[in-house]
């Protein structure tokens, strides 16, 4: 469904995706594990067109994307929930949520100024894939505070239901369970396993490997912008270049 | 989720909660208007008139400012073009009132898609900048080619509103001219409500705060910071066109920068992407430049007296504003009442200061 053929991404002399080639099918949930900087966050923005490539193509569904925008691209079935928090301030969470449904409803300023029966039955419609994304990851409670007075990491996941309600066919998440409590954690790896079971095609970054190799059935592992492994996630964990690289740094960090 | 259904509000709640405070501003707003006409002289129905026309203007800054996040410094430009473009078609032209007033309306709406198609890719302030650069050209335009706009002497004798062979003159023409002026308003402000609420109006506060975040949500940001520019220009080219079929008599004179600055500044005492409050906003803010006008000319004070009065008010107001009601009157006297904006604007600002 996704295929990432030879992504290339610079920061002035930092090459943060270094010819990077990624196949993700349809159904699967793939995940994307590094270590800090590996340019994981980098390669989501490429794939969603918020930065553009320096060199290599994107193909979702067959289709060249490489030169739509995100938007363009929202519509067509990509959405992700940002690891840096992209919320609207002063709206509700409930408001945040229905944004999402940019991707698929089509209403604009003239069926908004005189309010066509076509529109009305959109807004109902819009409202109730709101409500139900928001149930769905839990956050039904929340609904009408504004969306900002939340935590950080549940944030993150009205970053999810707002993707949810754009009802996509290729969910990107960037270290979605960072800040949640580990209850709230457990919620999300159920969420995102029934997601699964319904279809839905995801691509994962987690820092935490246990969260992802339960989840995902194949893994890559970026180290300075290059894929450095692949493979199921068993195996990944065993792979002495993946140590070296991702596991010792994050014992560094643990000892430290 | 919870077992036990929420309990409602009390009703003193519910009539005073942010939709049903809306209702109520709709609905004295419309009695007053509907009623005033009835209790006014001329002279105070002609400054009714205006505090309409620049309800529409300001209600449209409002909705740009507010809600796109983008900031115009020429608003009047638009204004200007609207009213040279309707006394152009009618005058020149010889097109009945209502058809030129829709076709300059729609040809202001469309510069300004023009104009903005570049500018609004750019971020910051450049739009605010360019806006008042934009003013600036379109008034210098204006001096430029005499034979179609009466250069700096301007354009006199324009028709006035007519439908078909009934014309807007004699005795009532003041007070029909405040019923028309005032149901345009009323359109203008209930399309703004119902652009607010909806799919596209929800876009529109998204990439107020995040561009990003509305782009990923699918929504194509630079179309609708266009279309929302050239509605607010469209707006003010509505208002402009009736103005000048009100008035009469145009000049680049009538529509100064200084213009602009009051339009900002009605927008931001009403509240920016405050629908109601554009309302009270125009009309309190005309009716203090009117005060000052009469303060001003006062016997005994120099001939610069008014200028440097409003100029003094308009920055002390500015001021106020920032400092006080940063959200504008309106939302927080809802706030007051309800009290619970308040504490949410307080908790936002926790949380961007946090993250
Ligand atoms: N907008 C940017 N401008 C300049 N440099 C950037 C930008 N975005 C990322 N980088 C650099 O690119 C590299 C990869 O960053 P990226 O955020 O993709 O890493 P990551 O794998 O997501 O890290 P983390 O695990 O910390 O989220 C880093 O060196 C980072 O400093
Ligand atoms: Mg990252």
């Amino acid at each position: 469904m996704l295929e990432a053929r030879g992504l290339t991404r610079r920061f002035g002399g930092v090459v943060a995706v270094d010819e990077v080639s990624l196949e993700v099918a349809e159904g699967e949930l793939a995940g994307v594990i590094g270590p800090n900087g590996a340019g994981k966050s980098t390669l989501f923005h490429l794939i969603t067109g918020h930065l553009r490539p320096d060199a290599g193509r994107i193909l979702f569904g067959g289709r060249d994307i490489t030169s739509l925008g995100p938007d363009r691209r929202a519509r067509l079935g990509i959405a992700i929930a940002f690891q840096a928090v992209r919320l609207f301030r002063g709206m509700s969470v409930l408001e945040n949520v229905m944004v999402g449904a940019h991707a698929w409803s089509r209403s604009g300023f003239w069926e908004a100024f005189f309010r066509l029966p076509r529109h009305r039955a959109e807004e109902r419609r819009i409202l109730d894939r709101a409500r139900r994304a928001l149930e769905r990851v839990g956050l039904g409670d929340s609904a009408d505070r504004p969306a900002e007075s939340l935590p950080l990491g549940q944030q993150r996941i009205v970053q999810v239901a707002r993707a949810l309600c754009g009802e996509p066919r290729l969910l990107l998440l960037d270290e979605p369970a960072s800040g949640l409590r580990a209850a709230e954690r457990e919620r999300l790896a159920q969420l995102l396993a029934s997601l699964r079971g319904e279809g839905l095609t995801m691509l994962l970054i987690e820092h935490d490997v246990a969260f992802v190799t339960r989840l995902a059935e194949r893994i890559t592992v970026l180290d300075h912008g290059r894929v450095i492994a692949r493979g199921p996630a068993a195996e990944i964990r065993d792979d002495p270049a993946v140590v070296a690289a991702y596991l010792g740094q994050a014992r560094e960090r643990a000892s430290a | 989720m919870s077992e036990l259904p929420a309990e409602p509000p009390p009703l003193w709640q519910r009539l005073l909660s942010r939709q049903a405070l809306g209702g109520w501003v709709l609905a004295a707003t419309a009695v007053v208007s509907l009623l005033a006409p009835l209790g006014l002289d001329d002279a105070q129905l002609t400054i009714y008139v205006f505090i309409g026309l620049y309800t529409m203007v300001v209600a449209g800054l409002s909705l740009l400012m507010g809600f796109a996040g983008q900031v115009s410094l020429g608003q009047a430009a638009f204004f200007t073009i609207g009213a040279y473009t309707a006394a152009i078609l009618t005058r020149d032209a010889g097109m009945p009132s209502l058809l030129a007033l829709a076709i300059s309306t729609t040809a202001t709406a469309g510069i300004a898609a023009l104009v903005g198609l570049p500018l609004l890719r750019l971020r910051g302030h450049y739009l605010a900048f360019a806006t008042l650069a934009f003013q600036l050209i379109v008034l210098s335009a204006i001096s430029q080619v005499p034979q179609l706009t009466g250069g700096d002497t301007g354009l006199t004798a324009i028709p006035t509103l007519s439908l078909g062979p009934i014309a807007l003159h004699g005795q009532f023409r003041t007070f029909i001219f405040a019923y028309v002026v005032w149901v345009l308003a009323a359109g203008v402000l209930v399309m703004n409500r119902n652009l607010v609420r909806s799919r596209p109006g929800r876009g529109l506060r998204a990439l107020a705060t995040s561009e990003v975040g509305a782009l990923a949500a699918g929504v194509p940001v630079t179309r609708y910071k266009v279309q929302v520019f050239a509605l607010s220009a469209g707006y003010a080219g509505l208002a402009g066109g009736v103005y000048a079929f009100f008035v009469g008599y145009i000049a680049p004179e009538t529509f100064p920068v200084l213009l602009s600055v009051q339009f900002l500044i009605m927008a931001a005492v009403g509240g920016l992407g405050s629908v109601w409050g554009s309302v009270l906003g125009t009309a309190g803010v005309y009716l203090l430049i009117q005060v000052l006008d009469t303060v001003g000319t006062a016997p005994g004070l120099p001939a610069s007296a008014p200028a440097i009065f409003s100029y003094a008010v308009y920055g002390l107001v500015l001021v106020a504003i920032m400092l006080y009601l940063p959200q504008g009157v309106l939302p927080a006297i809802q706030a007051r009442l309800v009290g619970r904006r308040a504490v949410s604007a307080v908790e936002a600002e926790r949380s961007t200061r946090a993250s």
